[in-house]
């Protein structure tokens, strides 16, 4: 099955080539793409067995099998995501220092629900049979307390031997200070070639994949690399073979995009390649619809995703994928549980409960008619007359209004309710659910959500956003043409990015300029040998720098900017080391300041890790605005339409998005049918068209 | 219970939104502070109380913290006349505390002008060092006087201004005192966060909702936890378990606890149990309570608050004088931390013989406290280094325990090597899963963990452990789980058997072995 949808967007001509954004989601996979001054969407149906089938057939769809090869790709792949979460990656061998082999195991020792007598925790990624200790020692200055002797290691190399043999095909390597020393790992990957069978094996050092400190953490990140590795590079071989590997790119959890040798060396930092392309697309929007301080807010069926950009997309290192920490940089995207399937019940003490658990997409919501049974959060909509039974999903499925009818009901009673009371309570509990999740990237983080649109996208955002947003005071909402496959968009913006970092600890009292410098060069440098390699001119690099520092003794670190001017000025500059110092210290403090209310300045601050981004300048596919016209939307109203909100019933109007044009403007009530999603426009809510197509939603 | 009339949907909305003033007054405190015990292992707790003191949501942190933080909010608010601005401090067992290093800071929220505060914030933090006889302040002693410096209820913050003198005399009185005050200042800066988005909600719902629900909510939890105990077969259900020891050379000390099941209220009478101990292992009232509370918490099959309601159906009757109730001047360090775990065992054991479907068999049941202190060579400087470690987790009747994870009353996540030998003279050996130290059955113990650690320089060492006598026990036939160690070795390459409480001068060089115990198994193998 494939859907297209003609064109909507304009965008100017440049590029002889096409570029193609590819999303692989559950059920479809989303193509945008632009061609010449066009931009087309197009769906296929995912095949979720081999994403690439998909992937390719809806390429040759849209663009005809011989210009294949000629395409531009960017690519964002769930096949690293899934692998890891379904465990379904390689077996793989870890190689620790000894004494230290059950780090992986371990954790933290915590567990994750203290009042779960049932808990449970995820099985290390490597059995305890394949994880082989070497015997060696670094202090955490990096010096060597116990030298790493190869000829040593004889029973190591052996064991490795025949684990390979037994099907071993991924190695990762972890040994501890390794962040402060990368030799003795380096010795461990020049063992491995005297390994009978190693040739073939997928390598991970962990002071290639993160020196950073935290043993557990870094381990983790180490095996999730070997792990989802090898996976990741037979699936982009296969795409290689098709395409012109030299024109694919693959989304990067960081919002950048890498190549497919990238990706397949250092397939971790694809874990989140999907939601990244959403938040890179959230953020372009609101940056066209005039504003860099966006909250993009993406709800689908068993989950929302919500991320903040103030002035850029904002990126963690704390990330946690399937129970397992993954510390590269990644969107800062925050998950709850609460979609549109997410089922609503009563607990014993008589609150009402929407989710976590989620009637999934089989058998889904009661009005799907597929055998569900239990109220959900689509139905309450529904119910509520937020949805056009003629139009969702572009009228071509029958939905089940009497079922939820009663289904609703009966829950109501239960409850003492009123059958309506219950379906707004229904939305309420999920939007509160939401809006505790936004509270977490935004007033959690220093940021306060009145400063912010809303953007956003997924099959069930546009009916909840508009409450959602007034709950937290978020003055407006966008709703971007194409909100479905908002993804995909976003990968067509991604520029090659790719990130550094090491750990250095040191003091700023008393810093050395020069260390640091040099500290950063040997990160640029690398930033710089990789992107070169993939034929980006020296001159399109631009390198970002960051310190991240806390209060000697604290436990979590801030970053701040450095700029270059402030460690690279050689001579000068050391005559002027407690200026430098003192202008780190001081944006720390102002850091903390902002974010926890308040700063010490007579403590010591020191620099725990740097990082350094790499940025190859592409020219962004510059889509132009369409001339606004007259706000008269009478064009597209379909026709009188009835919906309750905050208890009464409004009559409104139903609205075809297709046929809405720039500068169309109406008020609420009113709901906006799409193909994909649909719009809520409560009473007191006007709606406009921008010049980029989007949906934006103010307070009348 | 409240009367006014409540709706399903805005009780889930505020339940939501309270939990998140709580967390946030976590994430607040986790990231700003300098203890180990806070910023890597997560020792606190947050809290927001009502007009009346009563607590009506506390962060997912700790379990030890859930009956006590009632406590010290009470004792604040009948110590002090509370004005805007003002934060409480205490950390006195006897008044509203549980043992000294966990420093409580209470604050008033008041609306606008108005005289009575509408809600109150709290947390608490473990410090690393309170003074007292060792560093770390978990110390072998036999009365509150060896054990740090004792803080009743008295204002720290007045008006909004840090009252100086008292901060210096708590700084004082403590090896890191630098570390200290970052600490304070952290808790300070997360009691601010709490009463800041506590006025937030009511700028946005208005005073009389906010506080209306808060006492729906604790109703909500009264009902729940009533809802869980009626599904608990009436009767009376007896246990018996023991420590290991007191420290002080008595042992071992039992402690008895008999359950009686009436409907949908319990009291749980822990008569029968040992007199105080000479040694620091006793515990309070409050710690008797969040432990009581925390087995009633588990048995309830949905994510509560955890309030005041919660313990409204429970009776808990500990005498005084005893182990389960101490009176001062009793030495409490360990009360909190390894008593509670008995206490725990003891519970959910009794509970097991009504329950046999859903009660797990015992935990490691020991924090097995580390605390060492001295001059680091590298710089001269003292230092205070304090830190559990997990055991193996009891074998449950549906499936085995689990390996090297927090228990019950603690959930502190361990000190990374690489980040404590950037922070400490030591070098860790080994740190690894104690094969087969769970009990054997159909279903297994988790296992324990093995640590070791070299101390570059001379230290002072103080270990405070327990379950190195008596062993976590089994159920339904399961074996019980193995017992702990502690031992040294010396320089010299001489290696020496410690008990499981001991407090030593150890020579630079040496190596502290700690083996902790296995969870007990469930059913016949």
């Amino acid at each position: 099955m494939a859907l297209s949808n003609g064109s909507c967007m304009k965008a100017t001509p440049r590029d002889s080539y096409v570029i193609v954004g590819v999303d692989t989601g559950g059920t479809f996979t989303d193509f945008v793409v632009l061609e010449g001054d066009r931009v087309r969407i197009h769906k296929t149906a995912s095949t979720p067995d081999d994403p690439s089938r998909a992937v390719l057939t809806g390429l040759v769809e849209l663009l005809g099998e011989p210009a294949l090869a000629e395409a531009k790709v960017i690519h964002g792949s769930t096949v690293a995501t899934n692998a890891l979460l379904e465990r379904k990656g390689a077996r793989v061998a870890l190689v620790t220092t000894a004494g230290f082999e059950d780090v992986i195991e371990i954790g933290r020792q915590a567990r994750h629900d203290i009042y779960d007598l049932a808990v449970t925790k995820p099985d290390p990624l490597v059995p305890r049979e394949l994880r082989f200790g070497v015997r060696e020692r670094l202090d955490e200055r990096g010096r060597v307390l116990t030298p790493l002797d190869p000829s040593a290691e004889g029973d190591t190399l052996a064991a490795l031997e025949a684990a390979i043999a037994s099907g071993v095909e991924s190695v990762a390597i972890c040994l501890l200070h390794s962040y402060a020393n990368p030799e003795h790992e380096r010795v461990v990957v020049d063992m491995l070639q005297s390994v009978a069978g190693a040739e073939g094996s997928f390598i991970t050092a962990s002071c290639d994949v993160l020196p950073e400190f935290r043993e557990y953490e870094r381990t983790s990140t180490t095996a999730v690399n070997a792990y989802v590795g090898p996976v990741m590079s037979r699936y982009l071989g296969a795409l290689g073979e098709r395409l012109d590997p030299g024109r694919v790119r693959i989304m990067a959890s960081n919002g950048g995009a890498v190549s497919l040798a990238a990706a397949s060396t250092g397939a971790v930092q694809t874990i989140l390649s999907g939601p990244a392309g959403g938040a890179v697309g959230g953020f372009e929007i609101g940056r066209r619809a005039g504003t860099e301080q966006v909250i993009t807010f993406d709800m689908g069926g068993t989950s929302t995703d919500v991320s903040l950009c103030a002035g850029g997309l904002t990126r963690t290192s704390e990330a946690e994928i399937g129970g397992l920490p993954i510390r590269v940089p990644v969107i800062d995207i925050h998950t709850v549980g609460a979609g549109g399937g997410s089922i609503a019940s009563r607990d014993p003490g008589g609150s009402l409960r929407v989710g976590p658990e989620s009637a999934g997409a089989h058998p889904g919501p009661i009005c799907y008619g597929h055998g569900g049974s239990a109220v959900t959060v689509t139905d309450a909509n529904l119910y509520l007359g937020r949805l056009s039974p003629e139009h969702f999903l572009g009228g071509t499925s029958q939905l089940d209004t009497t079922g939820v009818e009663t289904a609703i009901t009966t829950l109501a009673a239960e409850l003492g309710l009123t059958a309506i009371e219950l379906a707004e309570g229904v939305v309420r509990v999920a939007n509160a659910t939401m809006e505790r999740a936004i509270r977490v990237i935004s007033l959690e983080r220093g940021h306060d959500p009145r400063d912010f649109s809303l953007v956003c996208f997924g099959g069930a955002g546009g009916l909840h956003a508009v409450d959602l947003s007034r709950s937290l005071g978020i003055p407006r909402v966008i709703v971007p043409e194409g909100a479905g496959t908002l993804s995909a968009l976003g990968m067509l913006m991604a520029e090659p990015i790719r990130d550094f970092s090491r750990t250095l600890m040191l003091r700023t009292d008393g810093l050395d300029p020069q260390q640091l410098e040099n500290a950063f060069e040997s990160l640029e440098a690398l930033g710089r040998a990789e992107l070169i390699a993939e034929e980006f001119p020296e001159a399109s690099l631009r390198f970002e720098r960051v310190a991240d520092l806390r209060y000697v003794g604290q436990g979590y670190e801030i970053g701040v900017p450095v700029s270059p001017e402030d460690t690279g000025l050689s001579a000068e500059m050391r005559n002027t080391v407690t200026g430098f110092a003192d202008r780190l210290s001081s944006a720390f403090h102002e850091a903390h300041e902002h974010r926890y209310g308040y700063a010490d300045e007579r403590r010591a601050t020191e620099i725990v890790t740097i990082r350094v981004r790499v940025i190859a300048a592409m020219q962004k596919p510059r889509i132009e605005p369409r001339p606004l016209g007259e706000p008269d939307a009478g064009a597209a109203t379909i026709g009188p339409h009835t919906f309750v909100h905050r208890g009464e019933s409004h009559a409104g109007e139903l609205i075809d998005r297709d046929a809405l044009r720039p500068g169309h403007a109406f008020q609420g009530p009113a709901v906006v049918v799409e193909y994909s999603t649909t719009t809520l426009v409560p009473p007191g809510t006007s709606c406009r068209v921008d010049e980029w197509g989007n949906l934006i939603l103010e307070p009348a | 219970m409240t009367s006014t009339k409540w709706d399903p949907i805005t009780l889930e909305v505020f339940r939501n939104l309270f939990y998140s003033v709580a967390e946030e007054m976590g994430v607040t405190l986790c990231r700003t502070s300098f203890s180990p015990n806070i910023k890597e292992r997560r020792d606190y707790s947050c809290a927001i109380f009502d007009a009346r003191g009563r607590m009506v949501a506390q962060g997912e942190h700790m379990p030890v913290h859930l009956g006590s933080m009632p406590k010290s909010v009470e004792a604040a608010i009948d110590a002090v006349t509370l004005e805007p601005g003002d934060v409480v401090m205490v950390n006195d067992p006897f008044r509203g505390g549980t043992h000294l290093p966990d420093i409580t800071l209470v604050e008033a929220v008041f609306l606008d002008d108005a005289t009575e505060p509408a809600f109150y914030v709290a947390n608490r933090a473990h410090h690393s060092d309170v003074g007292g006889m060792t560093p770390g302040s978990m110390p072998l002693a036999t009365s509150i006087y060896q054990e740090g410096i004792r803080i009743p209820p008295v204002r720290l913050v007045r008006r909004g201004v840090v009252v100086r003198d008292i901060l210096d005399l708590v700084l004082a009185n403590v090896r890191t005192p630098v570390e200290r005050e970052g600490d304070i200042t952290a808790q300070i800066a997360s009691n601010r966060t709490g009463a800041r988005r506590l006025l937030g909600l009511v700028e946005r719902y208005g005073v009389q909702v906010v506080s209306e629900y808060m006492g729906h909510l604790q109703d909500y939890a009264e009902r729940m936890t009533r809802e869980a105990i009626r599904r608990i077969p009436d009767g009376e259900y007896r246990f018996e378990d023991a420590m290991d020891d007191d420290g002080q050379g008595h042992g071992p000390l039992p402690l008895v606890v008999t359950i009686t099941v009436e409907d949908d209220e319990a009291r749980i009478d822990f008569t029968g149990t040992c007199p105080q101990a000479a040694g620091s292992v006793n515990a309070n009232y409050a710690i008797t309570l969040s432990a009581t509370m925390y087995c009633f918490r588990v048995i309830v099959p949905f994510a509560i608050p955890s309030n005041w309601g919660t313990i409204q159906p429970l009776d808990v009757v500990a005498p005084e004088g005893t182990l389960v109730n101490a009176c001062a001047p009793a030495a409490m360090a360990g009360g909190n931390v390894e008593t509670s775990q008995r206490i725990v065992d003891v519970v959910l054991g009794a509970l097991s013989q009504a329950l046999p479907d859903q009660i797990p068999a015992a935990s490691y049941g020991t924090m097995s406290n580390l605390s060492i202190g001295g001059l680091d060579p590298r710089t001269g400087a003292e230092f205070a280094y304090y830190e559990t470690t997990a055991g193996g987790m009891g074998a449950r009747p549906y499936a085995d325990g689990l390996d090297a994870t927090h228990c019950h009353m603690t959930n502190s996540l361990n000190t990374p090597i690489e980040a404590l030998e950037h922070a400490y003279p030591y070098r860790v050996n080994r740190y690894a899963i104690r094969r087969g130290s769970g009990g054997a059955g159909r279903f297994r113990g988790g296992d324990g963990i093995e640590r070791e650690l070299e101390l570059l320089g001379e230290s002072r060492v103080t270990i405070l452990g327990d379950r190195r006598v008596t062993r976590p026990y089994g159920l339904s036939g399961g074996e019980p789980g193995a017992v702990g160690s502690n031992s040294i070795e010396y320089p010299d390459g001489s290696e020496e058997a410690l008990s499981g409480k001991v407090s030593m001068d150890v020579p630079a060089g040496s190596i502290i072995k700690i083996h902790t115990p296995g969870g007990g198994g469930h059913g016949r193998a």
